[in-house]
């Protein structure tokens, strides 16, 4: 039995039209895509339609992925267009709402330390402000820590140069942490 | 007050206790769609066309039948380009600012050497018109599958400066299989469409009323930033690799410029 298939040998076999191959990448990358355009459009269905048209999209232009590429950029380079271009012709976009996990939400009935629960209660709080920033900033945040994308992927996925992506980024915590600061949390 | 490092780390804790919504199925749903048949040649035109509407142009435009031949179809087919006639242009949105590339939508600044080493055809230069003051080179999948080359002439002697794009001369190469399209043009009712012939190549002079031009990304996708009018057009199918030469230039200019191609 042949141990698990390497990305470059799935795209290699897609490319050369073997269905199944691809629908193994799909299954590889269908969570960070999905989300990927989840924080872009802010609506699950919109970022169901994304993911899935982008993961077509990117079927048909297999021709243009270059042997030894990484795969994650190029995927969600794909699937972001895909998602920008829904949020826009929808005419608005919808207003991300992060929100913790239930059982990582302050006040649960899960017994836990009183350490556990002010940390609970910090993360909800730092989520608010997250959520409170300018969508250019909650993108770049949002992509890079809470997608925990590369730099590389988190340009792919904003549609902008690399080298941009640092500076935003470092504005965006500027802003962010202006507004922790302000808020005076404990 | 917290640290750089601090309020990152925070932000990387935060990211484990997401509630992000459920993630579909998709791989099965994909699987099933690219089984199907790859869809008709230019389906996504119209739904492109009305998204573009919406949200990039002040007015409708009413597109009326055209109906070439199936002999020039063919022609445009390997020409990369998509024509459609209109009754009434729409009016694009104002270009971005910013440099060259950026407002046109030509990609990133680069040198001549730099891109030839990037594509695979021969990048022609027009001898009349000598080395270009700038080069930019578009890849996929901005680009078209393998990707796009922008000569810029900013002022030649002779030449006027074309207000559709602020410089004299574009000169645009991309090559593709034969049914990649990797341009679209809307041509007015005071557009003329000629076919022309430059060394045995076959081509098109678009002239006239300035017509809209946009490029199409290597997924097909019609890239809406990149919609703009565009003036006098030369197009030339140079055995795959097609040459687009904008400005605001004769006819026997713009032959000139693509005879001296080499």
């Amino acid at each position: 039995m042949e141990g698990r298939p390497t990305d470059g040998e799935l795209f290699s076999r897609a490319q050369r039209g073997n269905e199944a191959a691809y629908e193994e990448i799909v299954r590889r990358y269908q969570d960070v895509a999905f989300r990927t355009a989840y924080v872009i459009t802010g609506s699950a269905a919109d970022a169901e339609d994304a993911a899935q048209e982008g993961f077509v999209k990117a079927y048909r232009a297999l021709a243009t992925f270059r042997t030894g590429a990484e795969p994650r950029p190029w995927l969600l380079r794909i699937v972001a267009n895909e998602a920008r271009n829904r949020a826009r012709s929808a005419g608005r976009r919808h207003q991300l709402e992060l929100r913790l996990a239930e059982r990582f939400r302050p006040g649960d009935a899960a017994p836990s330390p009183e350490a556990a629960a002010v940390a609970a209660e910090d993360h909800t709080w730092l989520l608010g402000l997250v959520n409170e920033l300018s969508e250019e900033d909650r993108l770049v945040i949002s992509s890079r820590y809470l997608l925990e994308l590369s730099g590389e992927e988190t340009a792919a996925a904003l549609g902008i140069p690399e080298g941009t992506v640092k500076s935003r980024l470092s504005r965006a915590l500027a802003r962010l942490r202006q507004r922790i600061e302000g808020g005076a949390h404990a | 007050m917290p640290e750089a490092a601090d309020l990152e780390q925070r932000l990387v804790l935060l990211q484990a206790e997401i509630d992000w919504p459920a993630t579909p199925a998709l791989a099965a749903r994909v699987r099933a769609r690219i089984a199907a048949p790859a869809p008709a040649p230019r389906p996504w035109f119209q739904n492109r066309w009305a998204m573009a509407a919406a949200a990039v142009l002040v007015v409708l435009a009413a597109l009326v039948a055209y109906t070439p031949s199936r002999d020039a179809i063919a022609s445009w087919i390997n020409l990369h380009t998509i024509f459609t006639r209109v009754n009434q242009l729409p009016t694009p949105s104002p270009l971005p600012s910013g440099p060259l590339g950026k407002r046109l939508g030509l990609g990133d600044p680069t040198t001549l050497e730099r891109a030839q080493s990037k594509v695979s055809w021969h990048i022609l230069v027009p001898a009349s018109l000598g080395r270009p003051d700038e080069v930019y080179l578009q890849l996929p999948p901005q680009g078209p599958p393998k990707g796009e080359v922008t000569l810029v002439y900013k002022s030649r002697p002779g030449l006027k400066t074309a207000g559709e794009t602020g410089v004299a001369v574009l000169v645009t190469e991309a090559s593709g299989t034969v049914d990649t399209q990797m341009f679209g043009k809307l041509l007015g009712n005071s557009t003329t469409l000629e076919e022309v012939t430059v060394n045995g190549h076959k081509g098109y002079w678009i002239a006239g009323q300035p017509h809209i031009f946009f490029f199409i990304d290597a997924n097909g996708q019609f890239r809406d930033e990149t919609l703009r009018l565009a003036t006098n057009t030369l197009l030339i199918d140079y055995d795959g690799t097609v040459i687009r030469i904008e400005g605001d230039l004769t006819n026997a200019q713009a032959l000139e410029i693509a005879a001296s191609l080499s």
